[in-house]
């Protein structure tokens, strides 16, 4: 690595080096059966290094030095023009992201908790086949760069993943869930996985005609996330901003969606995993209102787009070995309303509940479009969830869709230990069977 | 072969006799070029070395991968002691012994000749062509090639070499009203061949307008209708559609899948037949062997509309009882094999295209992809350019649409296939983290009644 160094400090006027090395351990049921279990070791290095403004960058996890710098050398001569200067280390918050205790679960720990929660799915629906995965994961990274950053990033992650099938003549229903931590997950978060998981099932069975006419649509938090939010943030991310391409370009302080929707990304939240005290490049995280009261606040920029878009980098740099920095959201969180999902659905005589998607994300995103089968939502009748709706797709645009909405629910749902989201209701949408 | 890499594999597979127990090695160099906007994001080359080991024991799975190879032997150990855990009575047996065979790749105009200077001259021509049309807010181009070495060793003896030269590119212009923005783009793909990046000059400028002119588009209302699918868009259906209920992964311990998925039973009308094959030569989905040292094969598994076969791995084969496909590949060392679909083919029906339109009387011509997923029966996928068909006529261009089907209707629903077969290879598939799989997907027009449409 030395070597490395002291080649970029010789030919290039700032540099930058990006090293990681991780494990992971995972074990693996398939229909209800232990199937694999598997270790993953992997290191590689990542160099951007600027001379006259100018930016060249290339990975490996090859380390031989000669072969490495004749490609640095060839990449030299097509480098790219660039703003970004690499910065020195500043103060931030302290933020836990890694527990000792974590990768040293052991693999019979794992094939426990997954053995014990198929039996409880099955003890309660014989005809139910799961597919889970509990995995382990540790990575060591190192931020250096040529203004005398040298930052050491340890983190820790355990997820479980759970996805149990029931087929009935021609009619194949599928249910998914799952969490992550930095810690060991907690039993209670497993259970209660596990509960919702027996109880949608149960409903789910019942095959309901979907609706012929506009009504009511909750959207669950993880229907919220698949069809309003994630399109929603290809318009907030930093290099669409930054090129003009999003709908937002300009809009910062601009009224945009309902007043009831506050969007935060909070990069600070104690053994979440996608919680940071530095993002990948070396800039101190923050809290951040993306959108208040229905206003644009600010974009999510790493220290490229930021500097195109003439503001600042928000922390919220994210890469991996062999791919360039781009911005990314950490932990999302929007506020919830004062209503309970329970009082929402008595209130409805005819509506749908969307909970996930096929195909969403397909389309033309940098709209805010979406479109996409709901491969799981239910049918509400007379205040009741009563059953499942399928071959049925739904449609429009989250801007629109989220400009004026009827209610968000006092109950919020963590989605994969980083997403924190309400029910929401509208009759905003486009439904199509 | 490097001896470095001879002796690890050698010490790798010594290790506990008893055992099953497979090794890759495999080295890769890959060339990226990105422009976003009205700029060159990216010019990077990644080298990468690295290898899994993998071992049978009591009945299931013990997998290890690495990027420190001198360590390979330790990690077939660990794979085996991991393996230890299972607790199934499968037995695997052995297909092939003692092949040893060097496969070379497949080059038509090899990329990895073709000086970087040559490759960025070329892609900057179809950014200035984008950016020189009016009302054109930016591009989106990504270029890159790569170059795979994979050694496959196992423990009854086999020792298979293969190389693969790939090369993608996907050229999308974006177009701006003040208040939308609308991608408008192609993907294409070769194995071993830089010649399909070049000359593409008509087909970048025809995506600018389109992406100009489809801005002032309407949107469809959603509904049911008749549509008429182009090769390319035909091609993601039968991925989407049928190619992955095909895989045996999904069904070999599923019982009342594979009854559902019997052999014999009737899924389409008599004209459908779906086949697919790596065997198939000189396809981003061709290979001589899979990442389990099968030899690959062309399988049909659709033959006048009557299930005939499907996609294995040697385990999901065995316990089947029937014939292993050479299908389990991995998209990297990082990976378990798992069972895919290599290039998937509606075969020509006996209808020309104009026959397909002219009894159309209402319906829309749904053409080039932006996408496709499967979950089970379900399935949807999005066309890039979409067209209302009345009486037989194409009338007006309306925005992309997101067509929905489901396994047992829709493929009965498929009333007329062309006989104009052509294979896409801008594509790749994604299947349990390991995307994007280089994959060919290839069909006629076909026209498909009754099918969910709804505004993309």
């Amino acid at each position: 690595m030395e070597k490395i160094i002291e080649f970029l400090n010789k030919n290039f006027d700032e540099f930058e080096l990006y090293e990681e090395d991780s494990e992971y351990k995972d074990v693996t049921f398939e229909s209800n059966k232990l199937k694999e279990l598997s270790s993953k070791q992997s290191n590689g290095i990542g160099v951007r290094a600027i001379k006259n403004a100018e930016m060249t960058f290339a990975s490996t996890s090859n380390y031989k030095f000669i072969e490495f710098k004749k490609i640095i050398n060839e990449l030299k001569k097509f480098s790219i023009k660039t703003k970004v200067k690499f910065p020195e280390l500043k103060e931030s918050k302290q933020v836990k992201i890694y527990s000792e205790d974590t990768y040293n679960l052991s693999n019979e720990y794992m094939i426990e908790v997954i053995d014990k929660s198929i039996k409880k799915v099955t003890k309660s629906l014989p005809n139910v086949l799961c597919d889970a995965t509990y995995s382990l994961g540790k990575s060591k990274a190192r931020l250096q760069n040529s203004n005398n950053m040298d930052l050491k990033f340890l983190e820790s992650a355990a997820s479980f993943f759970i996805s149990c099938q029931i087929i009935n003549n021609n009619d194949m229903l599928n249910i998914w869930d799952g969490f992550s931590s930095v810690k060991q997950i907690d039993a209670n978060k497993i259970d209660e996985i596990v509960n919702d998981m027996i109880k949608n099932l149960k409903i789910a069975q019942n095959l309901k005609e979907p609706p012929t006419s506009k009504c009511p649509v909750i959207f669950t938090p993880g229907g919220l996330f698949q069809t309003l939010i994630s399109p929603m943030l290809v318009s907030t991310n930093g290099t669409n901003l930054s090129k003009k391409l999003s709908p937002l370009y300009s809009k910062e302080g601009e009224k945009i969606l309902d007043d009831k929707i506050t969007l935060i990304d909070n990069p600070h939240i104690d053994f979440s995993p996608s919680s940071s005290m530095y993002d990948a490049e070396g800039i101190p995280t923050k809290r951040k209102k993306i959108f208040e009261n229905g206003i644009f606040i600010n974009g999510i920029y790493d220290l490229k787009s930021g500097s195109e878009a003439g503001t600042e980098s928000t922390g919220s740099a994210q890469r991996s070995i062999h791919s360039l920095p781009s911005p990314g959201i950490s932990n999302l969180i929007m506020e919830k309303g004062d209503i309970k999902f329970s009082d929402l659905v008595k209130n409805i005589s005819e509506g749908i509940i969307v909970d996930e998607l096929l195909g969403a994300g397909q389309g033309n995103e940098l709209s805010g479009d979406f479109s996409a089968n709901i491969s799981l939502g239910y049918k509400i009748e007379n205040g009741e969830i009563v059953g499942r709706i399928k071959d049925t797709m739904i449609s429009g645009n989250c801007f629109k869709a989220l400009e004026k909405i009827d209610h968000l629910s006092k109950d919020t749902k963590n989605l994969y230990g980083r997403i924190e989201l309400p029910f929401l209701q509208t009759e905003n949408i486009e439904i199509t069977s | 072969m490097n001896s470095d890499y001879k002796n690890l594999i050698e010490n790798a597979l010594l290790k506990n006799p008893k055992f099953y127990k497979e090794i890759r090695i495999e080295e890769n160099i890959s060339t990226r070029i990105q422009y976003k906007g009205k700029t060159r994001e990216n010019i990077s080359i990644s080298s990468n070395v690295g290898g899994c080991t993998r071992a049978l024991v009591n009945g299931g799975w013990g997998f290890s991968s690495f990027n420190d190879i001198t360590k390979a032997p330790n990690r077939m150990s660990e794979s085996i002691e991991l393996a230890k855990f299972n607790n199934n009575n499968y037995k695997h047996s052995k297909n092939l012994s003692d092949t040893k065979l060097s496969i070379p790749p497949t080059i038509k105009k090899d990329p990895r000749k073709i000086k970087l200077s040559e490759k960025i001259d070329l892609l900057e021509n179809y950014k200035n062509l984008i950016l020189s049309e009016k009302n054109i807010q930016g591009c989106d181009i990504v270029y890159a090639d790569i170059d795979k070495k994979i050694i496959f060793a196992d423990s009854n003896g086999n020792e298979i070499q293969q190389e693969f030269v790939h090369v993608i590119c996907r050229i999308a212009a974006n177009s701006s009203d003040g208040n939308e923005i609308l991608e408008s783009g192609f993907s294409i793909g070769s194995l071993g061949d830089f010649g399909i990046v070049e000359k593409l000059e008509d087909e970048v400028i025809q995506s600018a307008k389109k992406a100009v002119s489809l801005i002032k588009a309407p949107k469809i209302t959603g509904e049911k209708t008749t549509v008429i699918l182009d090769q390319i868009l035909a091609g993601v259906f039968v991925h989407e559609a049928f190619g992955h209920l095909s895989e045996a992964d999904n069904v070999y311990e599923n019982n009342r899948l594979k009854e559902i998925l019997k052999l014999g039973k009737k899924f389409g009308n008599r004209d459908l037949n779906i086949t697919d094959g790596a065997k198939i030569p000189d396809l981003r989905g061709s290979y001589a062997f899979d990442d389990e040292g099968t030899p690959s094969s062309i399988t049909p598994l659709i033959r006048e509309g009557v299930l005939v076969g499907r996609l294995h791995s040697k385990e999901t084969a065995e316990k089947m009882s029937e014939k292993p496909t050479g299908n389990a590949r991995a998209i990297s060392y990082g990976f378990s094999p798992i069972v895919r679909m290599t290039n998937t083919i509606i075969e020509n029906g006996e209808n020309s295209k104009e026959e397909l339109f002219e009894d159309t009387k209402d319906g829309l011509y749904v053409k080039n992809w932006y996408g496709g997923m499967t979950e089970h029966e379900m399935f949807t996928f999005a066309s890039a350019e979409t067209y209302k068909i009345k009486n037989g006529k194409i009338t007006e261009t309306v925005r992309p649409v997101k067509l929905s089907g489901n396994l047992f209707e829709t493929l009965k629903n498929i009333d007329g296939i062309a006989n104009d077969l052509e294979i896409n290879q801008g594509g790749g598939c994604g299947k349990g983290g390991q995307s994007p799989l280089p994959v060919s997907n290839g069909s006629p027009h076909i026209r498909i009644n009754k099918t969910l449409v709804s505004p993309g």
